[in-house]
């Protein structure tokens, strides 16, 4: 079982699911300004290329530290409410759960990771469980903090869902943001070149949230879909 | 100066999978570069959703040849995040087994292509008659030249034998020689030096904003592996260096890739030497309850993410990865600008680019 350290900021003891609920029921806090965002220079020791990871109380020491740093950053950044739920594996690899409740705040956050010298590291958008019902989606932007993982999640309703562009401070968003605005319906504003990525512009928009026939979906497949093409391009070339 | 723009196809990159590049330029050099990625983009995340979670260990092998064991043990590692499983020792060191064989085969084919790139035909295939050690290797111990087929949920589904586990050692006896003479060619060689030394360089803190990884990231001085960052399988129990070059020319991306090689052996043989007893697969496995998890692993070409979330029933609900060439391409329009046209092919293959890899 993951070892979980817990660190709220507010009451203890909630269980993840009624926090990111709470957060989801919208309890929106005012924005810092930057100039309060925490900085700081190095989150762990830097170990020599041939040194092992620190064991025991050693290694709890430095783990407390990062922990509190981190919150201390987000916590500036996105308001007082923001919980980050800590989970530690086996091997003593740190991922960090935070919600937020609305796209604006992902910004002021994006930036305090950014200033902790955090790394973008992969953005997924989906469509949550009974996301349907609740008409929620859900976009995960996960952060690499010098081997811990970070994962801000951002509720947003399922219609007219927008949120900002990282690619800004964060350059490799780019394509990040550029797949996943052609597979869902998802608005991001602000991204300097909202072109497709991957997806043919004979696909649907958003086929992520549509049924889409997967001889259609790739431009690839054999199949029927695939020699009607290849027909009407040799009619048109006779 | 004139200013044109070509576009180049797999052909004139001298690549074995399809990508397109928008290239603009300046007289003969290059100014301005589009990526035009898609053409084998299969809608794999799409399918992955609509599979239980043994059907994805199999399609997400079939993802990439190069790092086809680097998918299956990443997604299966997350998998067990998510439902608590603890593999058995034995099969954290079998995993790594598997992954440094892969690694060394997937290195060596990089450095070969590119020294066919250039014309040096006798290197490439110098290059790949020691990749073929490797091959072998591979075919004896999994039945399969690309695809080892070698993870399950809760450890591995094969097994190495006494007369196994010696067959390997002798093959890596027989890698030590060929892999430092290597690393001496692709170091030293004049041939070799006026075509890749200086050439395709990316700064240290373009690597940094382009957030490279891999040897693309090592080459330019920047000291990450995920093996040491965060570690998974044996690797917190094994001994290694992070192979860094400060140069961040495509001399520099190689010479990483060899020193990782000759560090894979290493890490082979004590993996072999520690191998612990016991089982390889976790006896009962629990139901995999709703949950979310990050699994990483340090895959041939660099960090490799899976992110899983699950709802308790046997198909994830997402699950989304990102390959380490997704950022890498990105940075060809630091490495290729001001280069001449002749030089793009090798500078391409410098960052060893997965195109079934980027477009999923």
């Amino acid at each position: 079982m993951s070892d979980c350290i817990k660190l709220t900021n507010d009451d203890p003891g909630k269980n993840p699911l009624s926090l990111r609920e709470r957060v989801a029921a919208g309890r929106v806090r005012a924005l810092p300004r930057s100039e309060e965002l925490v900085t700081a220079d190095a989150l762990t020791p830097a170990l020599s290329r041939g040194e092992r990871v620190p064991e025991g109380e050693v290694r709890d020491g430095i783990l407390t530290g990062f922990i509190t740093k981190v919150a201390a950053a987000m916590t500036c950044a996105a308001g007082e409410e923001t919980v980050i739920e800590w989970r530690r594996d086996r091997k003593g690899v740190l991922t960090g759960w935070c919600w937020l409740p609305c796209g604006e705040s992902l910004l002021p956050a994006a930036r305090a990771v950014a200033e902790l010298k955090g790394r973008l590291a992969m953005v997924t958008a989906y469509l949550p469980e009974r996301g349907k019902e609740k008409g929620e989606r859900e976009i995960a932007y996960h952060f690499d903090l010098d081997g811990a993982t970070l994962t801000l999640t951002v509720i947003l309703p399922l219609q007219w869902a927008r949120v900002p562009s990282l690619t800004p401070i964060f350059r490799n968003c780019d394509w990040q943001e550029r797949e996943l605005m052609e597979l869902y319906d998802v608005q991001v504003v602000g991204h300097p070149d909202p072109r497709r990525l991957f997806l043919d512009h004979s696909l649907p928009h958003a086929p992520f949230e549509r049924l889409v026939p997967y001889s259609t979906f790739t431009n690839a497949a054999t199949g029927k879909a695939l020699w009607d093409k290849v027909l009407a391009g040799e009619r048109e070339d006779a | 100066m004139t200013t044109k723009i070509i576009e180049l196809g797999p052909h004139q990159l001298a690549l074995e999978e399809p990508m397109y590049f928008r290239v603009q330029l300046d007289g003969d050099r290059v100014a301005d570069l589009d990526v035009l990625p898609g053409q084998v983009h299969r809608g794999m995340e799409h399918l992955v959703m609509r599979r239980n979670f043994y059907q994805n260990i199999t399609l997400l092998e079939r993802l990439c040849s190069l790092c086809s064991n680097s998918h299956p043990s990443t997604f299966c590692a997350a998998v067990e995040e998510v439902a608590g499983i603890a593999i058995p020792e034995r099969a954290e060191y079998l995993r790594a087994v598997a992954d440094e064989i892969k690694r060394i085969a997937s290195h060596l084919f990089c450095c070969a292509v590119q020294a066919n790139v250039i014309g040096e035909t006798a290197l490439f295939r110098r290059v790949m008659e020691v990749r073929e050690i490797m091959q072998r290797a591979k075919e004896a111990i999994y039945g399969n030249r690309m695809d080892l087929a070698a993870n399950v949920i809760g450890g591995v589904r094969y097994d190495l034998s006494a007369e196994g586990a010696a067959f390997l050692a002798r093959q890596m006896e027989a890698m030590k020689q060929p892999l430092d003479e290597l690393y001496l060619q692709y170091g030293n060689n004049p041939a070799l030096l006026v075509r890749m030394a200086g050439v395709g360089v990316l700064p240290r803190e373009a690597a940094l904003e382009y957030a490279v990884v891999g040897p693309v990231a090592r080459g330019c001085g920047i000291d990450y592996d995920v093996r040491k960052k965060s570690p998974y399988c044996a690797y917190d129990r094994l001994e290694f260096e992070v192979a860094v070059q400060e140069a961040g020319d495509v001399r520099a991306r190689n010479l990483v890739r060899l020193a990782e090689a000759r560090q894979s052996v290493s890490l082979i043989e004590q993996c072999l030497k520690g191998l612990p007893r016991g089982p390889v697969c976790a006896d009962t496995l629990p139901e995999i309850p709703a949950g979310e998890a990050i699994a990483k692993s340090e895959a041939p070409r660099g960090e490799l993410m899976y992110y899983l979330r699950t709802d308790g029933s046997d198909m994830p609900v997402r699950l989304k990865w990102r390959v380490p060439s997704y950022m890498n391409w990105d940075a060809l329009k630091v490495m290729l600008k001001g280069e001449p046209v002749a030089n793009i092919p090798l500078i391409v293959n410098s960052i060893d680019p997965c195109i079934a890899c980027t477009d999923r």
